[in-house]
């Protein structure tokens, strides 16, 4: 019986895209740790009662929000390639700039930090604004304000939206190497989907099964989210709002 | 016309700026600006689309048919738990595999069908598609994906359309008919907008997509502009100038969001004519 099911189409394609698969989560993973600080930076600069700040954080977040990902991995890979010559060659470092590793991070690092800092200045107006008084009441510098007041009542109301955040990003990073050269077997699922659907034009098993690891991986996101956001509200006691399996709908 | 406007022009601004002028308006790029119809058709059509595929995941997800109702959850869930470009790519090749298929078996005919390993069976069971064809299964593709997006919204806005409207009007002797038609989804609009303009963003932004549905849209285009020119009588007239026709790109979809930002605007104020909602007059 298990030789059967080793044989079986679906069983194969679920043992091969597992690498494929690491490779999305790889861009994921490598993009939130700078996406994140990021984000609140430009949040923070948005926020920030300094016009010429405002205003660059702004328009940053303004122009990566309104155009699309795709667009933006052409434009950036080409700037890059463009200063190819002038820059990296003679720096050395053109084998990690141009590599898809490095750059497809870097511009989902772009894209999902405006996301994300639209999110945080959001939440960021809706801190509570007695708290702070109270805060500069006692005396506290403005570091202080920030870190014990300011900054926990960001994160936690922000909290929510961003693991909705984090799926979207997941779900980004198949525009990768839709973009960006494949460098030999480093493929991801819609890379290893495509082939494999040229292959033998099977479009609902190949693509049934990338759908079925992008669905599998987005809960388990939403579901590390729950357990951090439980973390941030542990602290709270009556009514918890608890994290729902109910995606949202909007970016 | 347009050759003796640039040559107008660059009597007046000089030599360089009218070879540029006169660069940018060749025949390939006219060829350039003339292919964002694809963009617009794709952006209309697909929200279009999204709206119906919307209104009918809106209307199964409140259907007391319990099969009908886990029918409409199972649409929206999977449609967000799948990145949007798996389902662009995924229902024109299935549906012209489909198509496909069934040409084989009409045309080629069972036998042959079993005999042949390799696709297709015969040449009259491959199907050609044009750019048009394309363009549709895109628009219907970006229905579907956007719609389940769009049906969260309008069920959300439809949830949201006070009660008292609705007994009002089954009161004064509508029909449930009448009274879903005229009252909720009339008054639906005013709190579904701010989401369909959300869903429009994102839809938007898709459309840039086309180009891995084999269609000379803008994005095609640039890269073919850009790309390094090389003619062996003349040498080398342009090297990679991918990166600008890219962020031309850039600014026009940047550009689109801001228009489309207006048009909501007004939309918004106009839905909510007469309605004790905040954001009307």
């Amino acid at each position: 019986m298990f030789e059967s099911l080793h044989q079986s189409a679906f069983i194969q394609d679920v043992i091969i895209f597992a690498k494929p698969a690491l490779f999305n989560l790889y861009f994921a993973l490598a993009s939130i740790p700078a996406g994140f600080p990021f984000a609140v930076l430009l949040a923070l600069g948005k926020a920030s009662p300094n016009k010429w700040l405002a205003l660059l954080s702004r328009g940053y977040i303004y122009a990566f929000r309104g155009s699309p990902l795709f667009i933006q991995f052409f434009m950036c890979y080409s700037i890059m390639l463009a200063m190819n010559q002038s820059l990296w060659k003679p720096w050395g470092i053109d084998h990690i700039v141009l590599h898809p590793l490095f750059l497809g991070p870097f511009v989902l690092v772009l894209n999902t930090s405006a996301y994300a800092a639209e999110l945080f200045y959001g939440a960021l107006k809706t801190v509570p604004k007695g708290e702070v008084e109270a805060a500069q009441a006692y005396g506290m510098s403005r570091w202080n304000v920030f870190r014990s007041v300011t900054w926990p009542h960001m994160l936690r109301l922000a909290w929510p939206a961003y693991s909705n955040e984090m799926v979207f990003l997941f779900h980004a990073t198949t525009l990768v190497y839709f973009t960006l050269p494949v460098i030999n077997e480093q493929k991801d699922l819609m890379n290893k989907a495509t082939d494999l659907f040229e292959r033998d034009y099977n479009v609902f098993l190949h693509f049934g099964v990338a759908a079925l690891y992008f669905l599998l991986i987005s809960i388990l996101i939403f579901w590390v989210a729950g357990l951090i956001q439980k973390h941030l509200n542990s602290h709270i006691t009556g009514d918890k709002v608890r994290l729902s399996f109910k995606p949202r709908y909007l970016r | 016309m347009l050759e003796f406007l640039i040559a107008q022009i660059g009597q007046w601004l000089g030599e360089d700026i009218g070879a540029s002028l006169a660069y940018i308006s060749n025949g390939k790029h006219l060829a350039w600006y003339a292919s964002v119809r694809y963009t617009l058709i794709a952006a209309v059509g697909g929200a279009t689309c999204a709206v119906l595929f919307g209104l009918l995941g809106a209307a199964l997800k409140q259907s007391s048919f319990l099969p009908f109702k886990w029918l409409g959850d199972f649409y929206t869930t999977i449609v967000r738990g799948v990145p949007d470009v798996l389902f662009i790519l995924f229902f024109p090749l299935a549906f012209e595999k489909g198509v496909e298929y069934i040409l084989a078996y009409v045309k080629c005919g069972a036998e042959n069908v079993a005999a042949t390993t390799g696709w297709p069976p015969c040449d009259a069971a491959q199907w050609y598609l044009s750019t048009g064809d394309y363009l549709v299964m895109a628009c219907v593709s970006l229905g579907i994906v956007y719609g389940a997006f769009a049906a969260n919204v309008i069920h959300g806005a439809m949830m949201a359309v006070s009660r008292g409207q609705l007994e009002a009007a089954s009161a004064y002797g509508f029909t449930p008919r009448q009274v879903f038609w005229r009252f909720k989804v009339r008054q639906m609009w005013a709190y579904a907008l701010p989401g369909l303009s959300n869903v429009w963003m994102l839809l938007l932004k898709a459309t840039s997509l086309l180009s891995l549905l084999q269609i000379a849209d803008i994005v095609q285009w640039a890269g073919r502009l850009g790309a390094a020119n090389y003619f062996p009588r003349v040498g080398l007239v342009h090297p990679d100038w991918r990166w600008k026709y890219y962020l031309v790109l850039f600014l026009f979809f940047i550009l689109m969001t801001m228009i489309s930002e207006r048009f909501f605007e007004a939309l918004q104020r106009r839905a909510s004519r007469g309605m004790a909602i905040t954001g009307s007059n």
